[in-house]
């Protein structure tokens, strides 16, 4: 058998342990589906697979045990989950058209999740739109609150939503819910003074907590949903380290831009020489520094006016 | 229209200090007012605190306050010549009337004593208008003693007893143990007919009503003074309300056939 | 009877009103709700009969417009007391039978409790009830049960249907409409899902018993329940001085909660009902018991908030049941 293996990859299946047999991993972006498209997974494992399907870490399906040879009649039968998912493709029935850029994966979200600050999946699904297919190895997760279920500090970029609390003095009855809360679960912005609620912005993380807690609704949410934008934080052999803050109170056109600026980045800088020609972005910052990285990835972007950059970043 | 919860002002004609935390402060009053009723006193931009009646005198009214908050440590710093704000007094009080020509016995925790001063005061100055007047108080320690004067005072017309919880003070040679344990060997003319009023705290008000119904003090003829937290001494915050009991309206004095009927 | 008129003339109608009233109504705040991407309905001031929410079970009562939630008492400086400016308006507020026989018990806590409350006296003798219909029952509503689904206590009511109002007028001081007049009187909900029935004597014993235990585990003490009540009254008085001159400040009372830390909590540190089951029998009995024995009817009216609003799924009417078949059994 001929195969060629980059090519084999770059279409989101793998070389594995035993010879000839493949395995192709469904992306989920958002980590959300109509439960339908379980059938089509359920379909190729039985009919192409060995029946068995293993859920991956980025809220993906991992179909093993199919013929090399079978790929093409397994891209074809995907073909309806990739246009119910609405991933992006280059070519119909041909599967997916990269695998470096991983599934976009999201905490559930504030769909269900009482904490979430926004709907995950939702925005999961509109950064996949823009970056996906590219095959720059890019992990991107979304989580709805600081708790960081999906751990997208774990990322290159990390997503968490905030919120920025408004507080209406005149319906607060000094019971300081909020204050208790912040001060044994968060960040311990709140102080009671004068039989009310003073926050400290510059401590505050925008977790909703106060929102959550006040049984008066002197707490509410701003209409602008914001983030907290956590980068180059990964997992592997060297060097493993946990994401720092970038970018608080940005807003979701500028999370998208400054993705998206950060292709062109990596097409600039990236390594040539890498082995398999393959550098995750975590390693290019790490060569260029931060300011490097700063600079290219802001390019052009218009900030909103509440958007903090981090000035200096040590991982 | 007048405005129930606009103080007045009043004057501090005298401070007494008892304890280290312990003042009575008399202040210019003049108008109706019984012992046990209570004004609602307050230092504009400190708070409002509920205090008991402890002495009433021509044109005056003695509220004897403990530093225990923002409002009460403030209060603490004025001196004479200063000024409160009051309003009140409100609560039903103790009915003089009631107890004349009677064998009455006054049990007294604490600050609880303050509530039934004016009772005690009144017969020990009149006291061929009562059969028999005893009073038993018990303080934490002899530092804890309050109204010393007024003591030494009433031991002339009426029977004390003065007793503390415990004493590492070795110059106090009075009594010491809980009010309770004197309740036992306090003599009682005529069980059936005397009227005996218990004020405290609220574990010190359970024990010592249950010592003297075991002396055969008949439940009616028991009286007690509760203290709550009174935000608004006219029925409407709702804070001192026990049951369907408004403490400020209906109390805080009751007779204990309704009180000892109350759940907290 | 009631004038037919279009949702156009109404909406004149409301800004004639506006010349001598404030006009109160439920409104849905978008995204305002706790949880993201929900809204909450609240009391607000409104112009037209579209900003008005009609069709859901407002979050809070009408309660807030006649008891604010922070409402100054006083203004402080140095030596002088003033009452704040009330202005000259009156109210005209929109609201469900349950809500105005809810005004009805703050009534007999304001005005008839001791004496009258002077603040609240005020407020109430600007309002005027313009009647919402209910057609149908909302979630958790027993007003039924409670009697509290009629009423005859409005100024007005209002029925809009398609492009039309029909606007029905019970007081003069509501003004005229030129429009044909039709023969048109509220509909009431007449039964809920939801039915409670209240044990005749709530004994003293019952209340000590360890039937409220169980709610000490899963009461949370937020008091959301207390807070959404159109019948719960009670507030805590604070005084606060100006941060920018401290010679000035104020004597507010807001809001307050028997379920929640500090309602009884004295200076010294002596405070009663610690454990969430006993505030809850507090508040139970308040609502089903003590408050009848003073006033004659019950302080429930049966609108269901606190059950809508419990983050712990604690029902007040399964509660009230469950007393019953104690009750019964014994």
């Amino acid at each position: 058998m001929d195969i060629n293996t980059k090519i084999l990859k770059k279409n989101a299946f793998r070389i594995t342990k035993e010879r000839y047999k493949t395995a192709i991993r469904i992306r989920v972006p958002g980590g959300e589906m109509a439960a339908k498209y379980l059938d089509t997974v359920k379909y190729v494992a039985e009919t192409f697979g060995n029946g068995t399907i293993h859920i991956t870490t980025r809220q993906g399906f991992e179909i093993p045990g199919i013929d090399i040879e079978k790929m093409a009649e397994v891209n074809a039968i995907i073909q309806s989950l990739i246009d119910g998912l609405e991933v992006n493709q280059t070519d119909s029935n041909a599967g997916y058209s990269a695998a470096g850029t991983r599934n976009v994966a999201a905490c559930i979200g504030s769909r269900v999740c009482q904490f979430a600050n926004f709907d995950t999946s939702a925005f999961a699904q509109r950064i996949e739109k823009v970056i996906f297919p590219n095959d720059y190895h890019v992990k991107i997760a979304l989580t709805g609150c600081p708790n960081d279920c999906i751990k997208a500090r774990m990322n290159d970029f990390g997503i968490i939503g905030m919120n920025e609390p408004q507080y209406d003095s005149y319906r607060c009855i000094g019971c300081q819910a909020c204050v208790k809360a912040c001060e044994k679960k968060s960040a311990g912005a709140l102080k009671f003074e004068n039989f009310k609620v003073v926050r400290h912005s510059d401590k505050c993380i925008g977790c909703g907590e106060c929102v959550l807690k006040c049984p008066t609704g002197a707490w509410t949410r701003s209409s602008n949903k914001l983030y907290q934008l956590v980068i180059m934080g990964r997992t592997g052999r060297k060097n493993p380290r946990i994401a720092q803050p970038f970018i608080k109170w940005i807003d979701e056109a500028s999370v998208l831009e400054i993705i998206k600026n950060t292709y062109a980045y990596v097409h600039n800088y990236i390594d040539k020489d890498a082995p398999g020609g393959k550098e995750h972005v975590g390693y290019i910052v790490d060569r260029t520094g931060y300011q490097v990285f700063k600079n290219w990835v802001l390019k052009d972007v218009i900030l909103n006016p509440k958007a903090q950059v981090a000035e200096y970043i040590y991982w | 229209m007048s405005n129930t919860y606009l103080p007045f002002k009043s004057r501090i004609i005298k401070i007494i200090p008892h304890t280290a935390i312990d003042y009575t402060f008399l202040m210019e009053y003049k108008g109706d007012v019984k012992p046990g009723q209570f004004f609602e006193v307050s230092i504009p931009k400190f708070g409002e605190a509920p205090i008991s009646v402890s002495e009433i005198g021509e044109g005056y009214v003695g509220l004897t306050i403990r530093r225990v908050g923002l409002v009460t440590n403030t209060i603490h710093e004025l001196q004479e010549g200063g000024v409160l704000f009051l309003r009140g007094p409100y609560g039903n009080g103790f009915n003089i009337d009631l107890f004349k020509s009677k064998e009455v016995i006054v049990a007294a925790g604490g600050t609880g004593l303050a509530p039934v001063k004016g009772v005690v005061d009144y017969f020990a100055d009149n006291v061929h208008e009562v059969t028999v007047f005893s009073l038993i108080a018990g303080f934490k320690s002899p530092k804890d003693i309050l109204y010393k004067a007024d003591f030494e005072k009433w031991q002339r017309t009426i029977n004390v007893i003065v007793t503390v919880d415990g004493s590492d003070d070795e110059t106090y040679t009075g009594n010491t143990g809980l009010i309770t344990n004197y309740i036992q060997d306090i003599s009682i003319e005529n069980q059936s007919m005397a009227n005996v009023i218990v004020v405290g705290p609220p574990v010190m008000i359970r024990f010592t009503v249950a010592e003297f119904l075991k002396r055969g003090i008949r439940e009616e003829n028991i009286w007690v003074s509760y203290e709550r937290k009174m935000c608004c001494g006219v029925g409407k915050c709702g804070h001192c309300k026990i049951d369907d009991t408004y403490i400020c309206l209906e109390g805080p004095v009751f007779n204990y056939v309704k009180a000892k009927s109350f759940i907290d | 009877m009631a004038y037919k008129v279009t949702g156009i003339r109404f909406n004149q109608y409301l800004k004639e009103l506006e010349k001598e009233y404030l006009i109160f109504a439920p409104v849905a705040l978008l995204g305002k709700g706790a949880f993201t991407n929900t809204d909450s309905v609240r009391y607000q001031k409104i112009t037209k009969l579209e900003e008005v929410e009609l069709t859901i079970k407002a979050n809070f009562s009408a309660k807030e417009i006649l008891l604010p939630i922070t409402e100054t008492l006083f203004y402080f400086n140095e030596d002088n007391w003033t009452e704040p400016k009330v202005h000259d308006k009156k109210i005209l507020l929109f609201l469900r039978s349950c809500d105005i026989h809810g005004i009805k018990r703050l009534d007999d806590i304001y005005l008839r409790n001791g004496c009258e409350d002077p603040y609240y006296k005020v407020f109430r003798k600007k309002v005027r009830f313009c009647l919402i219909e209910c057609y149908e029952s909302f979630a958790n509503c027993f007003c039924a049960s409670m009697g509290t689904n009629i009423t005859d206590e409005y100024d007005m009511f209002i029925r809009p249907e398609g492009d039309y109002v029909y606007v029905g007028i019970n007081n003069k001081e509501m003004g005229r409409l030129d429009e044909k007049v039709v023969d048109l009187s509220p509909r009431f909900v007449m039964q809920n899902k939801t039915k409670v029935s209240i044990p005749k004597e709530l004994s003293k014993g019952l209340a000590q018993s360890v039937f409220w235990e169980e709610y000490s585990s899963r009461c949370i003490g937020c008091g959301r329940c207390s807070f959404v009540c159109p019948t719960c009254s009670c507030f805590s008085m604070q005084d606060i001085f100006y941060k920018e001159n401290k010679n000035m400040g104020e004597r507010r009372r807001v809001w307050s909660s028997c379920m929640v830390d500090g309602f009884t909590d004295m200076a010294g540190g002596h405070s009663f009902r610690k454990k969430q089951g006993d505030r809850m029998r507090f508040r139970v009995m308040h609502k089903f018991h003590d408050y009848k024995k003073r006033f004659g009817y019950h302080m429930c009216v049966g609108c269901g908030r606190c059950d809508d609003a419990c983050p712990e799924y604690i029902s007040i009417a399964h509660c009230a049941n469950r007393l019953k078949s104690i009750v019964e059994e014994k």
